[in-house]
C-alpha cells in the first residue's frame, strides 16, 4: 500500500505565493525524512495532508484516502506532532494526552490507560502528573510525541521533533522516532533540516526544493558506496600520501583523510602494507559514500 | 596581547588578530551557578562552544561581549577587561540567539543603523562591505520581513560584523536554518577563522560542529569541562578502550590474532564483523596492519566508533 | 510441591483495535472538557477560586431571598428578576471564563493539536460556546432552584403551591437561558479575538459595561421612540427588553426597561445578535484553523 501520494499538487497562496508547484510523489510505509529549504512547501504540505488546506490543484492521498474530502477518516489515523510550542502550561500532561485521546475518539477509560502508556513509551514516569509548565525541553517534546500517538496512528507527521534539543536529547528522540517506526509499526514522516538526522534513522527521503520534489528515493540508494577509498592515519599523513603516490596510487587530500581510488583488492593490501612499513597508526580505512548533503550543495541565485 | 602577523593568508583584510581570555570568570543568579570558575583562552580561528541546555553557554558568551559582568574573575580581549569597556565593543561583535531584527528595515537600513551606532567614518561603505561578506548584496534592498530564517541569520552577522571585529560570537547561529543556509553559513564562518578572526560559536548540532572546527571548549554544568581538539581530548580519555568495527576475509582467524594483543582488550563477532576494543590506541592502530599482512588477511574496513565529536561529547557529559 | 513459573509479560507497544468514537462523542468530550474548566475543575486551585465565589455569591444571595420569603412572606425578587438583579455577577463571570476557555488556548499554541484531530473546525468553538452558555444558565438556574426548594415547601399550599411555583419557575430558568445564550455568545466572541488573557476580560468587561452609558445618553434623547429603542444598545438591557416583552409582570410590576410596543423588535435583535456572534466566532476559528 502507498502512504502518501500526490499527483501534481500545487498550492498557490493569494498574493501569488505558490507553496507547492506541481508536486508528485509517492512513499511506501515506514520512516521518510522530508527535507527541503525553508519556505519550500514543507507545512503546507503538512496541512494538505491533515486536510486543514484546500490543494490549490491536484490530488493527494493519505493511507489511501482523500484527505480534502475525507480528512476525518483521515485526522483519525494520523498523528501529528508541531514544531513550535503547543502545551498549555497548566495542565498536567497525563490529562492534557487523556483529552486530546478522547478528542481523537477514543472512549474515557481507553484515553486514560493508553494516555499512560504513550507517556510510558516516550519516557514520561512520575513527572507526566506535574504541570507540563514545568518541564524541560526534551520533556515537552516528549509529551507533544505521546500526544500524536496516543491514539495509536498508522501515520505520524512529526514537524521537526529535535528543534531545541541538546546533544543527548536529540539522540533520545531520534532513538524514539526510530522505535516507533520500527517497532511500533507505525510510520514516521520526519520533517527536518538535518540531513545527519535523516540518514540516522530514515529509510526514504524526499527532498522538496521551491515546491518542487528534488528528489525521493530510500536513502542507501542516496549513500551508495564509490570507488574511493577513505585512509587516515592520526600522524605521518605526509609521508603516507608520498608512500601511496610512489606506489602509483593517486592519492587526494581532503582535510585529514586521503582519498585512493579503489581500483580492485588489491589497493586494499597496498595501502596496508604502505601503512605497516612506516609504521603508522592507521585510524581509517572506509569505502567513501555519497552523502545525502550533496543534493543541496549546488547553491541557488534564490538563497543567495 | 595584539600580534602582528605579516603573512596572513592572501587576499584577507585581516593582519591584527585578537585573543579574548577568561581567568576564573564565575557568574551566579543568587544560588544560582550559571558559569563557575571558567578560564580559557580563545585566539584566532573558529571554536565551538558545546554543552547541555542549561550549561551556562549563553551567559559565557554575553560575558566575553561585555554585556554581563562576571560575579569574580575577569574576562579580557587582549589584555583588557571587556566588561563596560566601549573600546573593546569596537573590536567585539555579538549575534545573540533570539531573533530581535526590525522586520520593516531593508538589510541595508539595519546595517546601516549598526554601522551608524559604532560611529563609523564611512558607514554606508561599511554596511555595504559587511552585506558583500555575507553575500547578501543582491538581498539588501528588501524588507527583512520577507527574508528566509538563513537571510535573517546572515543579515544579523553582517549587522554584527559591520564595524570589521577582530572577535565575532555567535549563539546557536544555526538554529532554525535549512540544510543549504547551514552549509553557507558555515563557509562564512570558516572564511572568517581562515582570514584571522578569533569566532566562538555555540551549537548543538555535533556533526556539524564537526565539519566547522576541530576545536571546541565542552560546559557541563556552568563549568569548563575539556577545550582544544576533539581528536585529543578523545586520546586523553585513556580510561575509555577505543572501539573500532572491522570487516576482513577472515573476521575469525583476525579475532584470535587480535586477542593475543596487550593492546587490545576485547573482540566482539558478528556477522556484520568485528568490534575491536583497544585499551591502548597507539599500539593498536600500529599493530592491526602488520597483523593483518602476517596473517595474511585482507583488511577491507576500519572504523572508529567512538572517536566522533558526538562520543567525545557525550563521554565528558557522562562523566 | 507446585512447579516453580514464571513468565515475561509482553508491556511493549500495543496496537489499537477497539472501537473509535464519532463526531458526537468527540463534541461531548470537547464540551464536558470546557464545562469543567469554566468551574476549574481538573484545574489548579487557584483557576477554582473565581467561579466558585461567584457561585458562593449566588447561591447565598438566593438562600437569603427564600429564607425572607418564608419566614416574612415577602418575595424578595421573582426568579425571572434573580438574573436581572445577578448581572454584574454575570458579566464578571463570563469575563473571567471566556477568556480561560478559549484565550488560554490560542496562547499556549494548543490549537494545532485540536485541529489535527478527527473534528470538524468548527466543533471546536461551538463546544466552547455551549460550556459557556451551560455555565452562565447553571450559574443562574441553580439558584433559582433553591429559591424554589425554600418557597415550594415552605408556603403551606401543598402540592398546589408546589406547581404554582413551578411555574413561576420554568419562566426564570427560559429567561436565565436567554441570558446564557446572550452573554455566551457575545463574550467568547470577544475572548476569542486574543491569546492575553488579561486583555480579553477588560475586553469583555468593557464590551459589557461600556455600552450601558450610551442607553442612558440614547434614553434621554426627546424622542420616545428613540428612548424605547435605546435598551438595544447594550447586551444586558436587550436581554431586559426580551424579558419584558416577553415575561412582563414576572420581572416586576414596574417596567425596568420600558420598551413600549418594540418587543418583537427586541427578540428579533436578540436572536440577530446571538447569530451574529457564533457566525463571527466560526469564522475566527476557520482563520485559525488554517494558520
Amino acid at each position: 500500500m502507498t502512504l502518501i501520494a500526490t499527483e501534481s499538487l500545487t498550492k498557490t497562496y493569494g498574493g501569488g505565493v505558490t507553496a507547492l508547484a506541481d508536486l508528485t510523489v509517492a512513499v511506501e510505509p515506514g520512516i521518510i525524512g522530508l527535507v527541503g529549504a525553508n519556505g519550500a512547501g514543507k507545512s503546507t504540505l503538512i496541512k494538505i495532508l491533515l486536510g486543514l488546506l484546500a490543494p490549490t490543484s491536484g490530488r493527494a492521498r493519505v493511507l489511501g484516502l482523500d484527505p480534502t474530502t475525507d480528512s476525518a477518516q483521515v485526522r483519525a489515523r494520523v498523528g501529528y506532532m508541531p514544531e513550535h510550542d503547543a502545551l498549555p502550561p497548566d495542565l498536567s500532561a497525563a490529562e492534557l494526552v487523556t483529552h486530546l485521546g478522547r478528542v481523537s475518539g477514543l472512549p474515557r477509560t481507553v484515553a486514560r490507560e493508553r494516555a499512560s502508556e504513550a507517556l510510558r513509551h516516550v519516557g514520561l514516569y512520575e513527572e507526566r502528573y506535574r504541570p507540563v509548565g514545568g518541564y524541560s525541553t526534551g520533556m515537552k517534546q516528549r509529551v507533544k510525541l505521546a500526544q500524536a500517538l496516543v491514539h495509536d496512528p498508522d501515520l505520524l507527521l512529526l514537524d521537526e521533533p529535535t528543534n531545541g534539543l541538546d546533544p543527548a536529547g536529540r539522540d533520545a528522540m531520534l532513538a524514539l522516532v526510530h522505535r516507533i517506526g520500527t517497532e511500533f509499526g507505525i510510520s514516521v514522516l520526519v520533517c527536518s533540516h538535518l540531513l545527519g538526522e535523516v540518514e540516522r534513522i530514515c529509510d526514504t527521503l524526499v527532498a522538496i526544493d521551491g515546491g518542487r520534489l528534488l528528489r525521493a528515493d530510500h536513502i542507501s540508494a542516496m549513500t551508495s558506496a564509490t570507488d574511493v577509498l577513505a585512509v587516515e592515519v592520526s600522524e605521518g599523513t605526509e609521508e603516507l600520501a608520498a608512500r601511496l603516490t610512489v606506489l602509483d596510487l593517486p592519492v587526494r587530500r581532503d582535510g585529514r583523510l586521503l582519498l585512493v581510488e579503489l581500483v580492485d583488492d588489491a589497493t586494499y593490501d597496498l595501502i596496508l602494507g604502505a601503512v605497516a612499513e612506516l609504521d603508522l597508526p592507521l585510524h581509517r580505512l572506509d569505502q567513501r559514500r555519497h552523502r545525502v548533503a550533496e543534493l543541496f550543495a549546488t547553491r541557488e541565485p534564490s538563497h543567495a | 596581547m595584539t600580534t602582528i602577523s605579516a603573512d596572513q593568508a592572501a587576499g584577507t583584510p585581516t593582519a591584527v588578530t585578537s585573543t579574548l581570555d577568561l581567568a576564573g570568570v564565575s557568574r551566579w543568579y543568587g544560588n544560582v551557578v550559571a558559569v563557575n570558575d571558567v578560564s580559557m583562552s580563545l585566539g584566532p580561528g573558529v571554536t565551538g562552544l558545546l554543552g547541555p541546555n542549561g550549561a551556562g553557554k549563553t551567559t559565557l558568551l554575553h560575558m566575553m561581549a561585555g554585556f554581563l559582568a562576571p560575579s569574580r574573575g575577569v574576562v579580557t580581549l587582549d589584555g583588557r577587561p571587556t566588561w563596560r569597556n566601549p573600546e573593546v565593543y569596537r573590536q567585539l561583535g555579538l549575534v545573540s540567539e533570539r531573533e530581535a531584527v526590525h522586520t520593516f528595515l531593508t538589510a541595508y537600513e539595519f546595517v546601516l543603523a549598526s554601522a551608524k551606532l559604532h560611529r563609523l567614518p564611512d558607514p554606508a561603505a561599511a554596511a555595504r562591505r559587511a552585506i558583500a561578506q555575507v553575500e547578501m548584496a543582491g538581498a539588501q534592498d528588501r524588507r527583512i520581513g520577507t527574508y528566509s530564517k538563513g537571510m535573517r541569520q546572515r543579515a544579523r552577522v553582517a549587522a554584527a560584523l559591520v564595524h570589521e571585529p577582530q572577535v565575532l560570537l555567535l549563539d546557536e547561529p544555526f538554529n532554525g536554518m535549512d540544510p543549504r543556509q547551514r552549509l553557507h553559513m558555515m563557509e562564512l564562518l570558516h572564511r572568517l577563522g581562515d582570514a584571522g578572526r578569533t569566532i566562538l560559536f555555540s551549537s548543538h548540532i555535533l556533526e556539524e560542529v564537526e565539519q566547522v572546527s576541530g576545536t571546541v571548549q565542552v560546559m557541563v554544568a556552568g563549568r569548563l569541562a575539556a577545550s582544544g581538539d576533539f581528536r585529543t581530548i578523545r586520546r586523553l580519555m585513556t580510561n575509555r578502550p577505543h572501539v573500532f568495527t572491522v570487516q576482513s576475509t577472515d573476521d575469525r582467524a583476525l579475532a584470535v590474532a587480535l586477542m593475543a594483543e596487550a593492546s587490545v582488550t576485547g573482540v566482539e563477532l558478528d556477522r556484520a564483523g568485528l568490534t575491536v576494543r583497544a585499551g591502548d590506541y597507539g599500539a593498536f592502530t600500529r599493530v592491526l596492519p602488520k597483523i593483518a599482512l602476517r596473517e595474511g588477511i585482507r583488511v577491507r574496513q576500519l572504523v572508529p566508533q567512538d572517536e566522533s565529536l558526538e562520543s567525545v561529547f557525550s563521554y565528558l557529559v557522562e562523566a | 510441591m507446585p512447579e516453580p513459573t514464571g513468565v515475561i509479560h509482553d508491556i511493549g507497544y500495543q496496537r489499537y483495535t477497539g472501537p473509535r468514537l464519532g463526531r458526537r462523542a468527540i463534541f461531548g468530550a470537547l464540551y464536558l472538557h470546557g464545562l469543567r474548566t469554566a468551574f476549574g475543575l481538573g484545574r489548579s486551585a487557584k483557576a477554582k477560586i473565581f467561579p466558585w465565589l461567584v457561585v458562593g455569591i449566588v447561591t447565598l444571595v438566593a438562600a437569603a431571598a427564600a429564607a425572607v420569603r418564608s419566614q416574612i412572606g415577602e418575595v424578595v425578587m421573582t426568579y425571572a428578576q434573580f438574573a436581572d438583579n445577578m448581572s454584574w455577577l454575570v458579566i464578571f463571570f463570563v469575563a473571567v471564563v471566556a477568556p480561560e476557555l478559549v484565550s488560554r488556548d490560542l496562547r499556549s499554541g494548543v490549537l494545532p493539536l485540536y485541529f489535527s484531530r478527527p473534528l470538524p473546525r468548527s466543533d471546536y468553538p461551538l463546544a466552547k460556546l455551549l460550556a459557556l452558555a451551560t455555565a452562565l444558565w447553571l450559574l443562574l438556574g441553580g439558584p433559582q432552584l433553591v429559591m424554589f426548594l425554600g418557597a415550594a415547601f415552605t408556603s403551606g399550599a401543598g402540592m398546589r403551591g408546589v406547581w404554582n411555583e413551578l411555574l413561576d419557575l420554568l419562566p426564570g430558568l427560559l429567561y436565565a437561558g436567554l441570558w446564557a445564550a446572550v452573554f455566551a455568545s457575545v463574550g467568547l466572541l470577544v475572548a476569542s479575538s486574543t491569546g492575553k488573557r488579561a486583555f480579553a476580560a477588560g475586553g469583555v468587561v468593557a464590551v459589557f459595561l461600556m455600552t450601558t452609558p450610551i442607553v442612558g445618553v440614547l434614553s434621554i434623547m426627546p424622542s420616545r421612540a428613540v428612548n424605547e429603542l435605546a435598551f438595544l444598545a447594550s447586551p444586558s438591557t436587550l436581554v431586559g427588553g426580551v424579558g419584558e416583552w416577553a415575561l412582563g409582570d414576572l420581572l416586576g410590576p414596574q417596567a425596568p426597561v420600558p420598551i413600549g410596543g418594540f418587543g418583537p423588535v427586541y427578540a428579533v435583535a436578540a436572536v440577530l445578535l446571538v447569530a451574529g456572534c457564533v457566525a463571527l466566532l466560526l469564522l475566527r476559528y476557520r482563520k485559525v484553523a488554517a494558520r
